[in-house]
C-alpha cells in the first residue's frame, strides 16, 4: 500500500468512479480495491441468525423478573421498612445483585440503620445551653415594644410641656377631622386627661412657689436682724478690753459689776 | 422516528408490558443478530441477548431520543459485547470456528455445494476478523453482518460517520489481506486467486 492516493481515494470516501479510473493505472489500488469488494461479498450473502422463541419469551418477562434503577428508587424506602411484598423483593434483588450503583446506594441506606447511637460527651449539655444563641433585637421590634411605646409617649409629652406648649392647644390644632370618629373620641379622651394633669400640675407648682416665697422672705428677714444686731453689739462693746481678771490660780475671776452665785443667793 | 422511539420507552418506563413486548419485538432480532455475530456461539448470544436487554430496560430513563433507539441499545451494551468479543479471542473460538457456529448464518436455499463453499468462507472471514485490530472488526461486524447504517454505527460507537466509513474500508482491507497471507503461507495457488475463491467467485 504505497500508493500516495488511497487516503483520499478509500479512506476519504471519493466517488466510486474516481476509484475506478485511478486503479486502471495503479496496480497497488487496483489490488487493494478487489481486496475490499472480496471482503464485502464475503459477509454480503449471509442469513440473520434466526431470534430464539425461548429467548423472545425470557426478554419479554424481564420486566417481572427485575426493576429498573428508578423502581429501584422507589422499591429501596419500602425494602428499608420491609414493606415490599415477596415480587418486588425479588426484582430488586435481581437488580441490586447486577447494578454497582444501586447495589452500593442500599448497603449504605441499610447500613445506615445499623450503626449504635453515640454518645454525648458530658460537657455537651453545659457547653450547648451556654452557647444557645441571643436573639438580637432590631431597632424596629426595640420600638415596638409596648413598654417603650409608653415610655417614649411619656417622654414626648414631658418635652412638649418643658418646650411651653400646651398639649391639649397641640391636640386641638391636629387636622382632628381627617381622623376617623373613633380617633376623635380617643383625642378628646386625651385632651381633658392632659388638662387636669396640666392643671394639677400648675397648681402643684404655685404652691410650692408660694411655700419657698414665704421661706426665702422669712430667711431673708432674718439674715437682716442678725446682721443688725451684729453691727450694735460690736460698736458698744469697743473701748472694753476682753480679757478678764484672773484668780491666783490662774482661773478666771469676775468682773466688779457681776456676782458669783453665792452673792446672788444672799 | 426517535420520537416515536421516545414515546415507545416512555410506555416502557411507566410499566406498560405491551409497550415493552414491542421492543422485544422491533429490536429483539437485531440484537441477538450482533450478539451472535459477536460470540458466534448459539447459549453465549442468548445470555449476551439477554443481558443487553436487561441493562436496556434499567437504563431507560437514560434515553432521551436524540438518536436512533437501535444504536442507544448497542452503545448501552456495546462494552458487554466487547467483552464476550474479548473473551471469545482468548479462548480462539474464532480461530477454529466449527460448522455449527456458521450454519445459523447460511441461507437454507443453497444447494449443498455452495453451502459447503459459503461455509468456509464464512469460517475464513471470522478467522480474519478475530485476526485484525477490536476497533476494525467491530465496524465491519456491524455494517457488514448486522447491516447498521453508518449514522447508527457512528451514534453506537460515538464516532463521527467519516471515522466510521474510514475504519470500514481499512477494516474491510485489512480482512483481505489477513486471508491472502494465510494462503500465501499455505503455498496456494496465488493469493488473489485464493481470495477470490474465498469470495465466492465474484471478482
Amino acid at each position: 500500500m504505497s500508493c500516495g492516493e488511497i487516503e483520499r481515494l478509500f479512506l476519504a470516501g471519493a466517488p466510486a468512479e474516481d476509484v475506478r479510473r485511478h486503479a486502471k493505472g495503479c496496480s497497488t489500488c487496483r489490488a487493494l480495491s478487489a481486496d475490499v469488494e472480496a471482503a464485502e461479498q464475503m459477509s454480503a450473502g449471509l442469513a440473520t441468525p434466526p431470534l430464539p422463541s425461548s429467548l423472545r419469551t425470557r426478554l419479554i418477562a424481564i420486566p417481572r423478573a427485575t426493576v429498573s434503577c428508578e423502581g429501584a428508587e422507589r422499591l429501596l424506602p419500602l425494602a428499608i421498612e420491609k414493606e415490599l411484598d415477596a415480587d418486588d423483593e425479588r426484582r430488586l434483588a435481581s437488580h441490586l445483585t447486577r447494578c454497582e450503583a444501586c447495589s452500593e446506594a442500599a448497603a449504605v441506606l441499610f447500613e445506615s440503620r445499623e450503626l449504635v447511637e453515640p454518645i454525648a460527651p458530658p460537657w455537651l449539655a453545659s457547653r450547648l445551653t451556654a452557647g444557645r444563641p441571643r436573639r438580637e433585637r432590631r431597632f424596629w421590634s426595640w420600638i415596638l415594644d409596648p413598654k417603650a411605646a409608653i415610655g417614649l409617649a411619656y417622654a414626648a409629652a414631658v418635652v412638649v410641656m418643658l418646650l411651653g406648649f400646651n398639649p391639649a392647644d397641640l391636640a386641638r390644632r391636629v387636622r382632628t377631622g381627617e381622623i376617623g370618629q373613633n380617633t376623635r373620641a380617643a383625642v378628646t379622651v386625651a385632651e381633658s386627661s392632659l388638662s387636669d394633669r396640666l392643671g394639677a400640675l400648675q397648681e402643684k407648682a404655685a404652691r410650692t412657689l408660694a411655700v419657698w416665697k414665704g421661706r426665702a422672705g422669712g430667711y431673708g428677714r432674718a439674715a437682716v436682724s442678725n446682721v443688725v444686731s451684729l453691727i450694735w453689739k460690736s460698736s458698744a462693746t469697743k473701748d472694753r478690753s476682753g480679757a478678764r481678771p484672773r484668780n491666783r490660780d490662774g482661773r478666771g475671776a469676775l468682773r466688779e459689776r457681776e456676782t458669783s452665785i453665792s452673792n446672788w443667793r444672799a | 422516528m426517535s420520537a416515536e422511539e421516545k414515546s415507545l420507552v416512555d410506555r416502557c418506563r411507566q410499566g406498560e408490558d405491551d409497550a415493552w413486548r414491542e421492543l422485544v419485538d422491533r429490536f429483539g432480532q437485531k440484537v441477538y443478530s450482533v450478539a451472535y455475530h459477536f460470540t458466534l456461539n448459539r447459549e453465549d448470544a442468548e445470555e449476551l441477548s439477554q443481558e443487553i436487554f436487561l441493562k436496556t430496560f434499567e437504563n431507560l430513563h437514560r434515553y432521551d431520543g436524540s438518536f436512533p433507539l437501535v444504536a442507544w441499545l448497542l452503545s448501552v451494551s456495546r462494552n458487554l459485547c466487547i467483552d464476550r468479543y474479548r473473551r471469545k479471542k482468548r479462548e480462539k473460538s474464532f480461530r477454529f470456528v466449527s460448522d455449527d457456529a456458521v450454519l445459523p448464518l447460511l441461507k437454507s436455499d443453497d444447494d449443498p455445494a455452495s453451502e459447503t463453499l459459503k461455509k468456509e468462507r464464512t469460517k475464513l472471514l471470522f478467522w480474519a476478523l478475530a485476526e485484525i485490530p477490536e476497533d476494525l472488526a467491530e465496524i465491519l461486524v456491524l455494517r457488514d453482518l448486522d447491516g447498521l447504517a453508518y449514522d447508527e454505527i457512528g451514534k453506537a460507537l460515538g464516532l463521527p460517520d467519516g471515522t466510521v466509513k474510514s475504519r470500514l474500508f481499512r477494516a474491510r482491507a485489512e480482512v483481505a489481506r489477513r486471508i491472502r497471507e494465510r494462503h500465501e503461507k499455505r503455498g496456494a495457488a496465488g493469493a488473489f486467486q485464493s481470495l477470490a475463491l474465498a469470495a465466492g467467485g465474484v471478482l
